[in-house]
């Protein structure tokens, strides 16, 4: 490898920054620029915003959609392997055992955990577990 | 099932199966420490005895590619995704040393984090299990999925102390910037593929086989997946231009924590990279032996020069981590006339690591951040035996006779001179006497410099042990090196 055969490396770099900025400049110079506060705004359509969409909603729910996705995917190799499971044997299904035990037991884990709990008791110790993070940090 | 061959994935069920039963074991029976440390004392003891039957079963009946399905004879014919030879039994052993011996000296930590310690300790097993699989892996993807187990797992301890700014810190720079270090190695992976058409480091159709019989005029393509596979291991053992993440992470992490990060993923990384470089891309030699010896050259004067300004001792240990990544890296190139040079430095430099930070842990707390070098004045006078240990380590990292770092120096800097690179030998050799510098600084420091407080460092018994055992291999290693030089040069990767 000499250093020309790179050039067609470096042209195509300079032709796509070139076509890049060149788009960019040619959009920021050609188009008419008549700002209106209807234009400004957030949204051009539908009714303007009276207050901030200020929605808090417990941390618990990322813990619920973490192990969401856990099992989603469990049941896509599932599927993968369900279809052809007679040709697996009983390795495939020790295999998928495996596999399932694994995710069972991170269930049963983060249930002793309190992550499944969403009852008032439960909250009243987050709430304390917070307070003591607050002072904690403080 | 009679047709699984579990001996070479056994140190990985050993460590998971620990990880498990540890949280297992929080959630239901023992909310105690010494309960979790039962568990996870018996798997990273079950690890070792795996990987030294894995050692006499590879002398007896040569080694053996598995993890697939065994044929009729009883041999592993397909989907070879590990190898077991005295290559991964040894680094096994090394890894579960130096697992071992974090996981004592910095069990403080584990308590102080209450029940939490119990997810601590199951993800340092988890990411010892992908730090063995990397050393292990026959196939680039394989290497990828321990890569990714190790690291993934490493990201959450760093951040463990989540009440601390600096460990949210540490966690996030390492999580960033090694998700950007796996997405290079995997590209590079990528186009290895695109280049030979195989992941597969062994077998008829492997890279090394596609290279042996196709001549490639034009091998652009393989050159820049091999330099990124490169760049990912070198990430990961924090050699310089890819280090700046090390001593913001050392730093913020808790103490207890680093002693086993820094040492573990260094051992996998320049395991599998020699793995990965003389069995899959032997062909290439001449080019990337070039830019290992170009990385090594500048990790040893980055970190040289960079470790002599830091006022945190954990900084410092960040830095001089980065020139011994560059040693390692010497010894990389050296593993074509011996192995046991690259085996001995890591095995010596993994365990005068943790005894250091096992002292650290003692004198600064084994959750602290950073640890001002400062805080060890007149450690001498309050606490000899550890201001005794602190010297032996840091004379086994400058390199003094005596200790096994002079020896790991003295075989590493040989075989590469037999390799041909000279140069790289004499760089190494001035940058270590300029390490000395700052080795030297913090025992005069413990030793020469009264301190404020009388107040005696607290010494329990796990640190006692760890920095006992670690004292004993860096002086024993130093005055008998041949215990491990002759177990080491056997320890060959499967061809």
């Amino acid at each position: 490898m000499t250093l020309a055969d790179y050039l067609p490396i470096g042209l195509m770099m300079l032709i796509g920054i070139g076509f890049a900025t060149g788009a960019m400049w040619v959009s920021w110079k050609i188009a008419p620029n008549v700002p209106s506060p209807e234009k400004l705004a957030p949204y051009e359509c539908g009714i303007v915003p009276l207050q901030e969409p200020a929605l808090r909603f417990p941390v618990k729910f990322y813990l619920v959609a973490m192990l969401f996705v856990i099992f989603d995917v469990e049941l896509i190799f599932l599927f993968a392997w369900a279809v052809r499971f007679e040709a697996f044997g009983w390795t495939g299904i020790a295999a998928i055992g495996i596999f399932v035990a694994l995710l069972v037991e991170t269930l049963f884990y983060v249930w002793k955990r309190g992550a499944l709990d969403w009852n008032v008791a439960h909250r009243d110790r987050y709430r304390r577990v917070v307070a003591e993070y607050e002072d904690e940090a403080a | 099932m009679g047709n699984i061959a579990f001996l070479p994935i056994g140190l990985e069920v050993a460590l998971l199966v620990g990880a498990i039963g540890v949280l297992m074991v929080a959630v239901t029976m023992g909310r105690s420490s010494r309960d979790w440390a039962v568990v996870a004392g018996a798997a990273i003891g079950v690890g070792f005895v795996i990987s030294v039957r894995q050692w006499v079963v590879v002398g007896e009946s040569g080694t053996q590619l598995a993890f697939g399905t065994k044929g009729a004879d009883g041999l592993a014919v397909a989907n070879q995704m590990v190898a077991m030879d005295k290559f991964g039994a040894l680094g096994g052993m090394i890894l579960m040393v130096v697992v071992g011996l974090a996981l004592i000296g910095s069990w403080q930590m584990v308590k102080d984090l209450g029940s939490r310690g119990a997810e601590f300790v199951a993800l340092i097993l988890l990411s010892a299990a992908g730090m063995h699989m990397m050393i292990v892996s026959a196939n680039l993807i394989m290497l990828f999925i321990g890569l990714e187990t190790a690291s993934i797992a490493l990201y959450v301890i760093a951040g463990f102390l989540r009440n601390r700014r600096g460990s949210d810190e540490s966690a996030m720079k390492y999580f960033l910037m090694g998700s950007f270090a796996s997405a290079l190695f995997i590209y590079g992976v990528a186009l290895v593929f695109a280049a030979t058409g195989s992941t597969s480091l062994y077998g008829s159709t492997s890279i090394g086989q596609f290279l042996a019989g196709n001549a490639m005029p034009n091998p652009g393509i393989l050159l820049i997946g091999i330099g990124l596979i490169l760049v990912g291991l070198a990430f990961k053992m924090s050699a310089a231009p890819f280090h700046q993440w090390a001593p913001d992470v050392y730093q913020g992490a808790g103490t207890g924590a680093v002693a086993f990060m820094s040492t573990g993923v260094k051992v996998a990384a320049v395991a599998a990279m020699v793995r990965v470089l003389y069995i899959g891309f032997f062909q290439f030699y001449d080019d990337w032996s070039m830019a290992v010896a170009l990385i090594a050259a500048l990790s040893i004067l980055v970190g040289t020069a960079t470790a002599i300004a830091q006022s945190d001792l954990k900084r410092m240990l960040a830095y001089s981590g980065v020139a011994h990544a560059g040693f390692l890296l010497i010894a990389v190139l050296a593993a074509r006339v011996s192995l046991d040079a690259m085996w001995f430095y890591l095995a010596t430099y993994a365990v005068s690591l943790v005894g250091m930070l096992t002292v650290v842990t003692v004198v600064a707390g084994a959750s602290a951040g950073p640890v001002s070098i400062e805080s060890f004045r007149g450690l001498g006078k309050r606490s000899p035996m550890l201001a005794a240990a602190i010297a032996v380590f840091m004379f086994s990292m400058a390199g003094i006779p005596g200790t096994s770092g002079f020896v790991a120096k003295l075989v590493v800097f040989t075989a590469a001179d037999l390799s041909g690179f000279r140069w790289l030998v004499v760089l190494a050799l001035v940058a270590s006497v300029a390490g000395l510098f700052f080795y030297l600084r913090i025992i005069v420091v413990a030793f020469f410099e009264d301190s404020d407080t009388e107040e005696t460092p607290l010494t329990l018994t796990g640190p006692r042990i760890a920095i006992g055992f670690a004292v004993a291999v860096t002086v024993g290693l130093g005055l008998w090196p041949t215990l491990l030089l002759d177990f080491a040069r056997e320890a060959l990767p499967h061809l």
